[in-house]
């Protein structure tokens, strides 16, 4: 398998170990990561914000760029995911592809609009499949109990993203599964991280991702994962600040999605970076351990 | 006709699912604890929850409490939960949700305190959408004539996009996160309703509501989607919030910290294609917010160390900058 690899501004900043447990991962399973230095941002729904059209525009010639190699897209950030597919979508409006085309057009730039955007968790269930999965598994998460957070925009609007249930997906809790953790299911999964308005109101922010962190731990999680590198910068990275804000320790250690894949694939915490994480990753590795390999 | 009478009696027999509700209940007047009651009953998987807790009502327990009218989605009186999801119950029927959860727990609505077993006061709901002043404000040296309609373009029709379908029936209301966090934001359904007026042509207030609401509340949407995904009417609220978030930046500029962050970033990526993560937190919160920020900042500086730098520009930044200049019309109070 090929794939455009679109990483996102974070994974190639403070959340490089994301990029780093990606790139391990692909490689264990043979999917070739195409990169391409001309990528800008996606946006991260900001620019959607302040001019919906320009964050379009700016999303056409990404997919614009994948398209011209003959790839599909890779992401692996809930939002990058989100706004690439909702810039597919927007440009079925003839209004929006007109002043986008015209835009484009200039600079030699043209969007045919074949480019199909997956993210990490789709291509993972859907294109490697979960008892291929399975198979190449190593370390099995035995005895680790891993609550999943989705991010909102790998889901929703669901007729948009039309992959999963908006409010009940299975996907990434049967990956889980599949490398041998038990998932936690709990309503916070699918609930928001606060980070969109972390810089608006930090307090509320802050609550909102306590309240999700709390409910997993309720559940009796002893971490979380997640695909999306925005949340884990609300779960992880601010996760002190957090715990000040619901009056409470929290402690969870929060994995990305592929560094959970590849620790059953037999990569080591260094190679997946768990060293970079804000909340200590050990006490959930241990957990699993016993069956380090050598 | 004796035999077709047999065959459709059959075909009902077979197709009928054992339900098995949990239903909270809960009289503040008895006092107790809330608790879960469980009833069981055979129904057709088409059958809507409404249907199924009506006969439990009036077939085993007279004493379940819940509102409802119409029956068909339109009066907008039997919002709760439905296995966690905040649904219309005469809309939805039971056979999926068992399929996927063995049973149907329901809950009152979530965000509005509880009156009694699947009742909620709705006042802070209606309080906020009145907060909106959700009626046409006219320009008083303009009166709309007495006694000829005003005609719209269908190009303006347009505008309202889904929000005149609104039944105002708080599903939206009860999922959303930000009301739940925060008792300072109206909620998706005011916000959508306010979506309305700010585009109706005959509105002469436009900007004075851009402008209040830019400062009471807009920017805490989180743009998770979860009124769009409980919304029985598809109104679609967090689509119609940004449309508000980006009418309020266009017209007036980076006023608030949302709208300045919004620009921030967007000002942010034009410069190289990637976001440059320290300069953002300068661009929104300014050197006293960065001063705030620092023993937090140190911390993370201390695991993720290429924080300060700056990340070089993509290749063809040149080519952003250009579509910036062919799409952005910069209005004062931007960078
Ligand atoms: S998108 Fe905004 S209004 Fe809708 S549920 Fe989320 S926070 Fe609430
Ligand atoms: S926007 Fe939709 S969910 Fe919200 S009150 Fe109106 S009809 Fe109900
Ligand atoms: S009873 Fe009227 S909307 Fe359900």
């Amino acid at each position: 398998m090929r794939l455009a690899y679109y990483p996102g501004c974070v994974a190639q900043e403070s959340g490089k170990e994301l990029d780093m447990a990606t790139r391990w991962v692909c490689k264990a399973l043979a999917i070739e990561l195409v990169s391409f230095p001309s990528f800008s941002c996606c946006g991260s729904g900001f620019i959607d914000e302040a001019n919906e059209v320009l964050n379009v525009a700016l999303n056409a010639r990404n997919l614009a760029i994948a398209e011209k190699a003959g790839l599909d897209m890779l992401t692996i950030c809930s939002t990058c995911q989100g706004m690439l597919t909702l810039a597919n979508i927007r440009l079925a409006d003839p209004k929006v592809k007109g002043r986008v085309d015209a835009a484009l057009k200039p600079l030699g730039i043209e969007y045919r609009g074949t480019t199909k955007v997956k993210h990490l968790l789709q291509v993972l269930t859907e294109d490697v499949g979960l008892e291929a999965l399975k198979a190449k598994v190593v370390r099995p998460l035995a005895g680790l109990k891993v609550g999943a957070f989705y991010g909102c925009h790998l889901l929703r609007p669901a007729d948009e993203m039309s992959w999963e249930s908006g409010e009940e997906p299975h996907a990434f809790e049967e990956l889980l599964q599949a490398v041998g953790a038990t998932p936690v299911y709990y309503r916070g999964r699918v609930m928001c991280c606060g980070f969109p308005i972390q810089f608006v109101k930090p307090e509320t922010a802050e609550r909102i991702a306590g309240r999700q962190i709390d409910d997993a731990k309720a559940h009796g999680a002893d971490a979380m994962a997640t695909p999306c590198p925005l949340c884990h910068i609300s779960l992880d990275t601010y996760q002190n600040q957090v715990s000040k804000a619901v009056g409470h320790r929290l402690d969870v250690p929060v994995f990305h999605l592929p560094q959970v894949v590849g620790l059953a694939l037999g990569a080591s915490p260094e190679e997946l970076g768990l060293a970079r994480h804000m909340v200590s990753t050990d006490a959930a590795v241990a957990k699993i351990g016993s069956r380090a390999l050598a | 006709m004796a035999a077709a009478e047999e065959k459709l009696t059959k075909f009902t027999e077979e197709s009928l699912v054992t339900v098995p509700f949990d239903v909270y209940r809960y009289d503040p007047a008895k006092g107790g604890e809330p608790r879960y009651q469980r009833y069981e009953l055979r129904l057709a998987p088409h059958t809507p929850v409404l249907t199924g807790l009506l006969r439990i009502r009036d077939e085993i327990d007279p004493t379940l409490t819940l509102r409802y009218s119409c029956r068909s989605a339109i009066c907008g009186s039997c919002a709760m939960l439905v296995n966690s999801k905040s649904r219309l119950a005469c809309r939805t029927p039971v056979g999926p949700e068992v399929q996927a959860h063995g049973r149907i727990v329901i809950d009152p609505m979530r965000n509005q305190p509880i009156l009694r077993d699947l009742v909620v006061d709705q006042q802070p709901f209606w309080t906020r959408y009145e907060q909106m002043e959700p009626h046409l404000i006219l320009d008083p040296s303009k009166p709309m004539p007495a006694d000829t309609p005003t005609r719209m373009s269908p190009a303006q029709v347009e505008r309202f996009r889904d929000t005149p379908r609104c039944i105002a029936c708080g599903a939206c209301y009860s999922a959303c996160p930000a009301v739940e966090a925060d008792p300072g934001f109206p909620g998706p359904m005011a916000l959508a309703k306010l979506y309305r007026f700010v585009v109706d042509p005959r509105d002469s207030a436009t900007q004075g509501r851009l402008k209040k609401i830019q400062t009471s509340g807009l920017w805490l949407c989180l743009r998770c989607h979860l009124c769009t995904e409980a919304c029985p009417k598809d109104v679609r609220p967090s689509e119609r919030i940004r449309d508000l978030k980006e009418l309020a930046v266009q017209a007036q500029g980076g006023t608030e910290l949302g709208s300045r962050h919004a620009i921030g970033f967007l000002n942010n990526i034009e410069e190289r294609g990637t976001l440059n993560e320290l300069k953002l937190v300068r661009q929104t919160a300014g050197v006293g917010g960065v001063l705030g920020a620092l023993p937090q900042g140190l911390r993370i500086w201390r695991k993720k160390p290429e924080i300060t730098k700056a990340p070089p520009p993509i290749e063809g930044i040149d080519q952003v900058k250009k579509i910036y200049q062919a799409l952005e019309d910069k209005k004062e109070g931007q960078e």
